[in-house]
């Protein structure tokens, strides 16, 4: 089955039956090997399952990238009250699309990763908060719960384990914010979706206040093939610190953009020139966003080298985030792209914070300027400026990100915008 | 310097429902119609009640909050978090599925529903871009100009939707159609321009498919 395109060097764990209709259902994604991984789960004494993806080195695929066996381990072992699982499908980084694939073709996958780490942190409930757009991906989620429940892999006494766990598909209504993970706690809870100062963390109280460990999309759907084939399997793919494979959703200026799910570690120039078919007919590279609108621009030079690991994209220059790879050739407009990324974070803060509310006003404001051709050099030291005092300053990282796309690319276009102040025109409207 | 977005890359949308490079599937079987189902009035098992879509062709200012099937659903609802509060959003998600929007009037309602204040809702309400705050069109349509796609073209489309319903941002056409709007990132950047109209994604779109887009609603609302 070709998902829209698929590339022989993939390696097809999590995108394994994309572009089948058939996995979609319990029936199908049983025929996959489905709910294998849970029966073996329950089985396993909980510091077992822990333990496995402890081992198996498994990172969060949200864009911080942080061990998801450790996070589970902080989850209070004596239970006084409720334990809360929160599976993050709030899906909108820009350039990322890998979560609403997973939710649309293998729903059971992502369903069976939760059933599992609620196991594992001793949750009784998991709400899978879902993007508000998804209108017709929530309903395939839905309509697979709903069939884990009738199988008895739900509700109570899962699999005849005496286990109870209860899961809902909660769904949101428009903000960004509501993805970072104590913005949609508040969500979750009736409120507006505005970031938590921490500590406390999640883990010490979450969700209703309560101990609650929260994980993305893809990286609960790498659980279910972990427990069932043990951390060092999971390991011949990827780096040391990077294990396992890593769906990059390639968007922009290449032949075949989409999803394709690769080794971590993967170099970012065979990507592009080879899985995604290269550039359109006459183009150079110009530039990579290679982890979603948070992150650091790439210039070609940087590009040549860069191996997609977590390690391997700081040293290029950027981060991985959620592998969300933006490929700009030579006829990219920089400024007007940079421009369109910090009006995103401008529509997008919460507005708590000062440094993000005043800030990504600011940097919209400025560059807008500049693409219109009434810029001046000075602009370019105020947006530098400007960066630094929202970096580091506020509740979460949204500030950080807005002023991440900024400075690297007038570190590594400067030429650009000095183009467009130099000249005093107007860009034309693409 | 200027995007040459005619360079497009060489995939195409036969199915309507976008993302097919060099699969062959239905249109129904990239939407998962068959596999969803008709939707049981009261919602069916609880877990899933929420993820009945809201944002639908017919509307009913006037539509009771709640009743009969509808009074079941905000029920089940309620029965799946620990306090009233969190049912918040998913109760004006039920109510912006029968009325089309969420007035001041409304969110009043819901408050009264849910033991809340007036002021406290409208602060909730207002702050989440999908509740519609003013009427809009039979089909709103959702046009993405967020970077990937806006690097393939985004602005065009957009433009495209605008002078073909004869509309400005936001405003509904005379027919009472359509309303077309700027959206952020629809998460299906990979299958540019991507285009949400109600509960349905569009993507692949190019300026060129907008007029047979809206023939086909015009089709289906007549
Ligand atoms: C502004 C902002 C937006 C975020 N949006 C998302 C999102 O849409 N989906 C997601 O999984 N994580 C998102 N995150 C990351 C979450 O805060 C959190 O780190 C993640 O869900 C944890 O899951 P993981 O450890 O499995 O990656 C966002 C973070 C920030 C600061
Ligand atoms: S940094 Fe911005 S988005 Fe994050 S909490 Fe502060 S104001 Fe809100
Ligand atoms: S940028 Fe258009 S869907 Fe993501």
């Amino acid at each position: 089955m070709a998902y829209p395109y698929t590339h022989e060097k993939e390696v097809r764990l999590l995108s394994r039956g994309w572009g089948d209709p058939a996995s979609r259902t319990l029936e199908g994604w049983k025929a996959l090997g489905g709910y294998e991984g849970l029966r073996k789960a329950v089985e396993m004494s909980r510091d077992e399952v822990i333990g496995v993806v402890k081992d198996a080195g498994l990172r969060g695929r949200g864009g911080a990238g942080f061990p998801a066996g450790v996070k589970w381990s902080f989850m209070p072992k004596e239970k006084k009250g409720p334990h809360y699982l929160c599976c993050n499908a709030d899906e909108s980084e820009p350039g990322t699309f890998k979560d609403r694939e997973i939710m649309r073709w293998t729903p059971h996958q992502m369903i069976e990763g939760c059933l599992i780490a609620a196991y594992a942190i001793q949750a009784e409930h998991v709400y899978i908060y879902c993007r508000g757009e998804f209108f017709e991906t929530n309903e395939i989620v839905g309509r697979a719960v709903e069939e884990a429940y009738e199988a008895g892999l739900a509700g109570k006494d899962i699999l005849g384990s005496g286990v109870d766990i209860d899961v809902t598909v909660h769904v949101g209504a428009g903000a960004y914010i509501c993805g970072e993970e104590t913005g949609l706690m508040n969500s979750l809870e009736g409120r507006r979706g505005l970031p938590r100062v921490k500590p406390p963390f999640p883990a010490a109280s979450g969700l209703f206040g309560k101990p609650t460990t929260i994980n993305n999309v893809e990286t609960l759907s790498a659980v279910p093939h972990i427990v069932v084939n043990g951390a060092e399997w999971y390991r011949q793919w990827g780096t040391e610190k990077s294990p396992g494979t890593k769906l990059f959703c390639v968007s922009g200026h290449v032949k075949r953009p989409g999803n394709y799910e690769l080794p971590l570690g993967f170099p970012l120039k065979e990507l592009i020139h080879g899985v995604c078919g290269g550039l359109r007919e006459g183009r150079k590279l110009k530039a990579v966003v290679p982890g979603g609108s948070s992150v650091p621009f790439l210039n070609a030079a940087e590009c040549e080298t860069c191996s997609l690991s977590y390690e391997g994209v700081v040293e290029a220059g950027s981060m991985l985030g959620c592998a969300s790879v933006m490929v700009m050739d030579d006829s990219t407009n920089i400024v007007k792209q940079v421009r369109r990324t910090v009006d995103f974070f401008s529509h997008e803060s919460c507005g708590q914070c000062t440094p993000c509310r005043e800030g990504t006003t600011w940097l919209a404001r400025i560059l807008k300027r500049i693409e219109t051709g009434r810029g001046t050099e000075e602009d370019l030291e105020t947006l530098l400026d400007l960066g630094d005092q929202m970096t580091g300053t506020t509740i979460c990282v949204l500030s950080d990100s807005a002023a991440a796309p900024v400075r690297s690319s007038i570190e590594k276009f400067r030429d650009d915008y000095l183009a467009l102040i130099r000249r005093g025109e107007k860009v034309g409207a693409a | 310097m200027s995007d040459e977005t005619t360079e497009r890359a060489p995939f195409r949308n036969p199915g309507w429902a976008g993302n097919t490079g060099e699969f062959e599937l239905s249109e129904d079987e990239v939407r998962g119609r068959s596999y969803v189902g008709e939707h049981a009035p009261e919602g069916g098992h609880p877990s899933r009640v929420p993820t009945v879509p809201y944002m639908l062709p017919e509307k009913d200012p006037e539509a009771p909050l709640f009743e009969g099937p509808y009074a079941e659903r905000f029920e089940k609802i309620l029965s799946r978090y620990p306090n009233r509060r969190a049912a918040l959003l998913p109760t004006l998600n039920l109510a912006q599925e029968l009325r089309g929007r969420v007035s001041p009037e409304t969110m009043a309602e819901v408050a009264q529903l849910l033991g809340l204040s007036d002021a406290y809702v409208r602060g909730v309400a207002t702050f989440y871009t999908m509740y519609n705050k003013r009427p809009v069109g039979r089909y709103l349509i959702q046009v993405c100009t967020n970077v990937s796609c806006n690097l393939c073209g985004g602005d065009e489309v957009l433009a495209a939707f605008l002078e073909h319903t004869g509309t400005e941002a936001g405003e509904i056409s005379d027919d009472g159609l359509f309303t077309v709007m700027e959206v952020e990132c629809l998460a299906a950047c990979g299958f540019p321009t991507a285009v949400q109209i109600n509960s349905r994604y569009f993507e692949n779109v190019t300026p060129d498919d907008v007029p047979a887009v809206l023939d086909r609603l015009r089709e289906e609302a007549s």
